[in-house]
């Protein structure tokens, strides 16, 4: 406690000096927060958006499904068993087809996935009423990035060409019934959705579907032939984006965190330097080395301290703006590939606060500690004297 | 009369690049309660050192160093800051108050590292400003203070905690003429109404004129201790 006091009184005697530190500890440590925040809150809007558009409560899949070989669609489908059927019917599984195909926009040929989805469904958001039949034409339902790469609206006509389960070529074109805007690239990029009955028709593969996507009710495992694949495992691949993001962050604010603590390090280096006379009455007075030592370093933690005061008086008010107003993300992170939203809110999360208190103090404390053990070896005599080298 | 401080054989040797500086050679002294004692000589002549030794911030290098029943050479760090802080004062010539504290902070120190309950102490820093006729400066920061003052403020923080042994390494270098008299009245004035044991390290005449017993030094050796008429008084 002692201590604790002496470290404020020396500190904030200190004047413009301590206020340089704290000011750099506490940009550090709100940076640290506000990129925690705008991670954990992408992250959050990443795993939901995947969920509520892609993948449900889990997934079914075709046994030799791999949704990164495309080669695999034309063997990945299998019809419906009565029990799988039966859960369909209750809404705890829709099923989707996909299939490979070649679309055909203002002349120009690209290959894009072609898939069926049950226009009543309703475990995923992609607005899949928009492909209730309509004047004999087949309707189809783009994204928005799709939309832009293939130049059509609402409204246009699409020519696509397939071939069906025999190898046979066949063509038609589709009238796109709806663009949707979604955060998800996987059900967006290259993707035409059409009503389910169509597709299979189209395929020559009735009652058949790739793979079923899991509603909240659903509680089975594998129904054979289908392999269940867990929200976790599906998850997977954008945890470790996220994972290798904060890496990436965590190597930024790192720099930060060093440059404040460096100059914590250079202070209490010229500190124990400058203040020899002091810390030698400190021992002729009846303090040990060691409660010198501890003078010194809870000096540098009562710097994080005030740090983190005034980090909390100009970053809480920071934080909670960003939190409600988010941050626009720029045009081109949309092609990224994975799912990141136009605009991300940031979640600032007591965990995440708690932490990076943890880290700044501890690291304030130990930079602190380094060079005042000097102190510890150092003869009163000497100090007093001002002699220390 | 019971000596408080003993000293036999003490010899201090410090290393000077390869060699050796000898700073204090073959010293036999010893010290009772209530005395007021000066070692006097020229600069180097290890008046500094000898104080420092009795003050444990350092160990001989040979012989014996008792100080109130405690050997010097064998205690640990602990017990020798044990040591200073409850029964030696130490009053320095740069005074060495802390800049950021204020005066009443200053003084209340020793007293903290005591863990003196709070009323206690505080009577007991207000008692030892009003012995030294500091009560108005208080709440003044060092920096705000003249010599005297400082100086002053420095002997309420040795004296608050009653320590049996004052030790004071040229406590009126930097003061005037008038200041180290008021200096050293209020130093007498204590030897005198709490029998504490004053060791003054000086070279100053205005100081001699007070001391009871003079130890002249001259290369770490002693060569003359006499017991003196003090010339001046407490209070006069």
């Amino acid at each position: 406690m002692l201590a604790i006091k002496l470290a404020f009184k020396n500190i904030i005697g200190a004047g413009f000096r301590t206020f340089l530190n704290i000011a750099v500890l506490s940009f550090a440590f709100v940076v640290i927060i506000w990129h925690n925040g705008v991670i954990d809150g992408w992250n959050k809007q990443a795993r939901r958006d995947t969920i509520e558009w892609e993948i449900g409560r889990g997934q079914l899949w075709h046994p030799t499904f791999d949704p990164l070989d495309f080669l695999s669609y034309q063997d990945a489908h299998a019809p419906l068993s009565e029990t799988v059927q039966a859960l369909v019917e209750e809404g705890q599984l829709t099923p989707i087809l996909i299939a490979q195909a070649s679309a055909f926009p203002q002349g120009r040929m690209q290959g894009v996935i072609l898939k069926g989805i049950d226009p009543g469904q309703k475990i995923l958001k992609i607005p899949s009423g928009l492909l209730e039949a309509r004047n004999g034409q087949i309707p189809a339902l783009i994204g928005s990035r799709m939309a832009d790469d293939i130049r059509m609206k609402e409204g246009d006509q699409l020519l696509i060409r397939w071939r069906d389960k025999n190898g046979t070529f066949d063509a038609l074109e589709v009238i796109i019934a709806g663009v949707f805007d979604c955060n998800v690239p996987t059900i967006d990029g290259g993707q035409i959705w059409l009503p389910l009955e169509s597709l299979r028709q189209m395929l020559n593969m009735p009652g058949e579907a790739t793979l079923l996507v899991a509603g909240e009710n659903y509680t089975g495992g594998d129904a054979e032939p289908w392999v269940f694949r867990s929200q976790d495992y599906l998850l997977a691949d954008l945890d470790l984006i996220i994972q290798s993001k904060k890496g990436g962050g965590a190597i930024i604010y790192g720099l930060l965190l060093v440059i404040a603590l460096l100059a914590i390090f250079d202070t209490q280096v010229l500190s124990i330097f400058r203040r020899q006379k002091e810390i030698g009455t400190y021992i002729a007075l009846g303090m040990t080395r060691w409660q010198v030592v501890g003078i010194f370093t809870v000096e540098g933690s009562v710097y994080s301290i005030l740090a983190i005061l005034l980090g909390a008086l100009y970053g809480a008010p920071l934080l909670w703006y960003t939190a409600k107003v988010g941050w626009a993300l720029p045009a081109a992170s949309t092609d990224m590939g994975i799912s990141i939203a136009e605009r991300i809110y940031p979640v600032y999360g007591a965990g995440l606060i708690a932490a990076t208190i943890v880290l700044v103090v501890l690291a304030s404390t130990i930079v602190s500690f380094l060079p005042a053990r000097k102190i510890a070896r150092l003869n009163p005599t000497d100090a007093l004297k001002g002699k220390i080298q | 009369m019971e000596s408080i401080i003993q000293i036999e054989k003490l010899t201090k040797r410090f290393p000077v690049g390869t060699g050796e500086f000898t700073a204090l050679k073959d010293i036999n002294l010893a010290f009772g309660k209530g005395e007021f004692t000066g070692f006097v000589g020229p600069s180097g002549s290890g008046k500094t050192t000898l104080l420092n030794i009795i003050g444990s911030l350092d160990t001989p290098t040979e012989g014996e160093v008792t100080v109130l029943g405690h050997s010097i050479a064998h205690l640990t760090h602990r017990q020798s800051a044990k040591l200073r802080n409850q029964h030696l004062g130490f009053i320095f010539q740069t005074y060495n108050l802390f800049p950021v504290y204020t005066v009443y902070e200053n003084v209340e120190f020793a007293l903290l590292l005591q863990q003196m309950p709070a009323a206690e102490r505080r009577k007991a820093v207000l008692d030892a400003l009003e012995w030294v006729g500091l009560t108005d400066k208080a709440h003044s920061r060092p920096a705000q203070l003249s010599g005297g003052e400082g100086q002053r403020v420095a002997i309420a923080r040795a004296m608050v905690k009653r320590p049996a042994i004052m030790l004071a390494d040229e406590p009126t270098a930097n003061l005037d003429s008038k200041n180290s008299h008021h200096i050293l009245q209020t130093m007498a004035q204590l030897n005198k109404e709490l029998k504490t044991t004053f060791l003054f390290a000086t070279h100053d005449e205005k100081v001699m004129a007070y001391l009871r017993r003079i130890i002249s030094l001259e290369d770490g050796r002693v060569v003359k201790d006499e017991a003196m008429t003090p010339q001046r008084q407490p209070g006069v």
